[in-house]
């Protein structure tokens, strides 16, 4: 699997707060949720997944419970909290701006 | 939003520490869920289990890794890294338990002896007023010529209340005096202590009273109209048994009712360091217990006994107040030019009032405060010497951490944790060793006439100041070592157990230990004989009378609202029936014992005739006032001329005797007798010299020999006097019979101060300069000690590391005493040098403490020719003893040695 590049590797916590936004989710279902979502483009590597996972609870904007799956199995539920949702809603903010600059600098004509 | 944020963190991080094993099992069990489902994957994927597995555990790549990386992101992790590096530190020093021991021993030496003068110099300097915003309270302070720090009188307080715009109140108190108190009409009167303040003192302080009020205004406007009294806790407690209902209860102060309206509190103890009064009372009422009955408190401006203290207004800084009052005193002058001539005044911060020159006791604090650093140097110089040493044979350890990945600071941290501890348990040990130190001081008993309190106490501030010299031990000992050892060169150091770590710069460090240790513990040494030897000269050399047999007895009869007729009359009775008494050789009265704690009179006088110099008004020396049988009692041979006599009374013509210094210094090579001086400036009350008394010393033990006065009791009455005895036998067996003869003349009439000049003589000359030379040299003796071992273990250290060069000499050749040379060479040379420097600093602190405090003439030789041979004695034999082993080395276990 080629690594994600540097660019998403800063976004990941924005997706992260983004795809518990829409459902509270298991560490697998996470990357199983991402991968789906973005057709395979965006792949997290395992590696940096629960790392930043436990740094995004330590920092207060998600908060986890531990649940038993369908399977009857117990796992651990991530789900954002308020807080989680107010940085999701900057952080995106900053997304959209830094994005929008760099396609207006990317689509410029050369001469 | 913060703190929202942190409501939900800080549980969580609560957690990971105190719940590990729950919070590291459900990592696992997650990270196991993961690694499931990602098997799970790889076999829908149609890989086999062992392929799925490998695949899934690539991805997460190795689990430890990732736990570790979680571990991080929970920042907990710093804490849980240094309570592991604690244990592994306790356990390495238990390993060592007698260097351990000896380190702890050490530091906890160092540590009490600096936090014991600490805390003097803490409760003499340091410590602010107990009102609220203490900074804001400043003195006002009157200067002459000769005084820096005279007193005002009521009418001047009152100018500088109104007449100032720089402070939110100004306030004024007498000095403490003894009151006479009575619960109620019927009981005994005893001794209490109090003092006169203004109305507005509680308010303008800030102190409010644990029980009733303080003093309103209109209770100090009119003299003698508002007998109120605020007492202390203290008193409160004792006296009046803690009542809640003493407020409004009348007690008796001297002699008449006052009504109690308040209590101070607790935490207000009073004004200054050393007098705790233990009644309050309106200045309104001076006239029960005014101190001169001459001149009249409220009236005259000359009549000077009150301390004026302010509290700043707001925005307003000491140096503008100052600039207001010398202006508000300029306009003294020229509006009252006879009372205030020559008077300038000043505003003073509390630091400069406690640290004002003519009081000894916080400058002893500051010596002492310094020479327990010097110790405690001394002492962290000793450990960062050994824990070098135990860095060294460690450096294999520490290249393995370092190449297994352990950072630099992460290692600094491990190896500072080794220092913690033993600064830790050092200081716990030294906090100790401080408490009995400071209770040492504490029962030292200062014989003046008014209880003294010593406030020397171990509280949270000397405390605080404990704990922090610990720390800066501890990184003092450890940073050095810690730093040194991580700079290992890897290689090197895993191929060879014991390695020297590259550069020149470690053997300057060792040096310069043992050189700076030698050079302390020589100044520490010298300075402790050079006290001890200043002191027991200025005690051998005697008083000039003798001082056996001599007592001493207070009495004020103000106490009990005797008038002058009354008090002549009970003085005459004393007089008659305490000379009648078995074993009395001799009784006279005067106004100041010899070797009183409260000192003399200071006369001001202009010698008749006298051609001032520019810019005097006159000239000020100590004075007392005594009966014609004064010099006889005490002793004090008379020169020229003759005693005072019965004809010296009120009405006859005004004399005086004074001392040979005085007659020296204004009539020289001229008989003073017949001479006159004037008293107060040069169109003052003339008095004639009748007689030349031998200079003695009365002030202290071996003082400077100074002008002194004497003045007959009869032309200057006093009512509060001292009854001096010469007894045939012990002094103190007078007491009861003289307490009986009291109390036949008025059962009322209180015995104050009773004591034997020798007493008072054993305080001045033994107690206290006992103190001093035993800490000081308690203090070189341990310094001298911690050169010594440290001195060892550097030679020592030498020799470990030189054992397979000295092996190779010797099996080529070399003799004994060579491999002795080669040992002990550089131990000495490093002694010589400590020995140059140690004198150095010796000769500079010298004459630091003559110029401050002794009397001491010139370099003491013999201090150094007895300290630094033995100093020498001692550090070559430090040195040598370690330098044995190495010339018995056998040549070839040295050339095995690795």
């Amino acid at each position: 699997m080629s690594k994600p590049n540097d660019l998403v590797l800063g976004t990941l916590d924005l997706l992260l707060l983004k795809i518990l936004a829409l459902q509270p989710l298991h560490g697998w279902a996470i990357g199983l949720r991402l991968r789906s979502l973005s057709n395979d483009v965006l792949q997290v590597s395992e590696g940096s997944l629960y790392p930043a996972l436990h740094k995004l609870e330590q920092e207060g904007w998600i908060c986890s419970e531990w649940k038993v799956t369908e399977n009857n199995r117990r796992a651990k539920f991530y789900a954002l909290t308020r807080l989680g949702r107010q940085q999701l809603e900057s952080e995106a903010e900053n997304w959209k701006r830094l994005s929008t600059a760099i396609s207006h600098v990317v689509q410029l004509t050369e001469a | 939003m913060r703190i929202a944020h942190w409501f939900y963190t800080v549980p969580l991080r609560l957690r990971s520490l105190f719940r590990r094993e729950t919070v590291e099992s459900e990592l696992e069990e997650e990270l196991r869920f993961h690694l499931d489902h990602a098997v799970a994957e790889g076999l829908a994927k149609g890989l086999s289990p062992a392929e799925a597995r490998r695949k899934a555990l690539l991805a997460l790549g190795g689990p430890e890794l990732r736990r570790d990386d979680i571990r991080d992101a929970r920042r907990v992790s710093w804490l849980l890294d240094f309570a592991a590096d604690l244990r592994f530190a306790s356990r390495s020093l238990r390993r060592t338990p007698v260097a351990s021991a000896v380190v702890v021993v050490t530091l906890a030496f160092g540590i009490g002896m600096t936090a014991t003068p600490f805390s003097m110099l803490d409760a003499l300097i340091l410590r602010p007023y107990p009102v609220p915003q203490p900074g804001e309270i400043v003195t006002l302070v009157g200067t002459t010529r000769d005084e820096g720090y005279a007193m005002f009188s009521y009418r001047e307080y009152l100018d500088l209340r109104d007449r100032t715009r720089s402070y939110t109140g100004v306030v004024a108190q007498t000095g403490m005096r003894p009151v006479s108190f009575a619960a109620d009409a019927t009981a005994t009167p005893r001794v209490k202590s109090g003092v006169l303040v203004s109305g507005n003192y509680f308010a303008t302080l800030g102190v409010e009273p644990s029980a009733g009020r303080g003093f309103l205004a209109e209770e100090d406007a009119v003299p003698g109209r508002n007998p109120v009294t605020v007492v202390a806790h203290d008193f409160w407690t004792t006296e009046l048994g803690g009542d809640p209902a003493a407020v409004g209860r009348t007690i008796r102060l001297n002699g008449e009712d006052f009504t109690v309206v308040g209590v101070a509190p607790e935490s207000f103890p009073g004004m200054t360091i050393f007098n705790r009064p233990d009644v309050y009372v309106p200045l309104a009422m001076a006239r029960r217990f005014s101190g001169d009955a001459a001149r009249d408190f409220f009236e005259h401006r000359d009549a000077r006994q009150l301390r004026v203290m302010a509290r700043l207004a707001p925005g307003v800084g000491p140096s503008e107040a100052g600039g207001e009052v010398a202006a508000l005193a300029a306009a003294f002058r020229r509006e009252y030019p006879r009372e205030s001539r020559g008077r300038e005044a000043a505003v003073k911060t509390a630091f400069e009032v406690r640290t004002r020159g003519d009081a000894n006791e916080w400058k002893f604090s500051v010596v002492f405060t310094v020479l327990g650093i010097g110790v405690l140097l001394v002492a962290s110089t000793n450990v960062a010497g050994l824990l070098l040493s135990r860095a060294r044979s460690r450096t294999r350890e520490v290249a393995v951490r370092l190449a297994l990945g352990a950072g630099r600071s992460r290692l600094v941290r491990f190896l500072l944790a080794e220092s913690l501890i033993l600064a830790g348990l050092g200081g716990a040990l030294g906090v100790v060793v401080a408490y009995g130190g400071i209770t040492y001081l504490r029962e030292f008993d200062i014989p003046a006439e008014l209880p003294v309190t010593i406030p020397f106490q171990l509280d949270g501030r000397v405390l605080a100041a404990s704990l922090l010299i610990a720390g800066a031990t501890a990184l003092l000992c450890g940073l050095a070592p810690a730093l040194q050892s991580t700079r290992a060169d890897l290689v090197v150091g895993l191929k060879a157990a014991d390695v020297e770590p590259p550069g020149r710069k470690r053997l300057w460090g060792r040096s310069a230990l043992v050189v700076a240790q030698v050079a302390l513990s020589l100044m520490l040494l010298a300075s402790t004989f050079l006290m001890a030897r200043s002191f027991r000269e200025s005690v051998g050399s005697g008083l000039g009378f003798p001082m056996e047999r001599l007592l001493a007895v207070r009495f004020d009869p103000r106490l009990v609202q005797y008038d002058a007729d009354r008090t002549r009359h009970f003085y005459d009775q004393l007089l008659q029936r305490v000379e009648g008494a078995p074993g009395v050789l001799a009784a006279s009265l005067a106004a100041n014992p010899p070797l009183s704690i409260e000192g003399f009179d200071a006369l001001s006088f202009v010698p008749d005739g006298y051609d001032l110099p520019e810019g005097r008004e006159s000239f000020v020396s100590a004075s007392d006032v005594v009966d014609a049988r004064f010099l006889g009692t005490i002793g004090v041979p008379l020169v020229r001329g003759r005693a005072f006599a019965e004809s010296d009374a009120a009405d006859a013509p005004r004399v005086a005797i004074v001392n040979e210094t005085f007659a020296e210094r204004y009539w020289p090579g001229d008989d003073a007798v017949g001479k006159r001086i004037r008293l107060g400036g040069a169109d003052g009350e003339p008095l004639e010299i009748v007689g030349i008394a031998q200079t003695v010393s009365f002030g202290e033990p071996g003082e400077r020999r100074r002008d002194f006065v004497y003045l007959p009791l009869a032309q200057h009455p006093r009512p509060r006097l001292v009854l001096l005895v010469r007894t045939a036998g012990d002094p103190l067996q007078l007491v009861e019979p003289l307490r009986e003869i009291v109390r036949a003349i008025d059962p009322n009439l209180p015995m104050l101060a009773t004591r034997t000049i020798e007493d008072l003589y054993r305080y001045h000359a033994v107690e206290g300069p006992a103190i001093a030379v035993e800490m000081c040299g308690t203090m070189g003796v341990v310094g001298l000690l911690l050169a010594v071992t440290g001195l060892y273990g550097l030679v020592a250290y030498n020799v470990s590391r030189r054992t397979k060069e000295i092996g190779i000499r010797m099996a080529i050749g070399a003799t004994p005493a060579t491999a002795l040379r080669l040992v002990m060479a550089n131990g000495l040379a490093l002694v010589g040098i400590g020995t140059v420097l140690g004198l150095a600093l010796g000769v500079g602190v010298e004459k630091v403490l003559i110029a401050s405090i002794f009397d001491a003439g010139g370099i003491d030789f013999v201090t150094y020719l007895v300290v630094v041979p033995a100093l020498v004695a001692a550090t070559v034999v430090a040195a040598w003893l370690p330098a044995r082993r190495a010339t018995r080395v056998a040549p070839t276990l040295a050339l095995r040695h690795d």
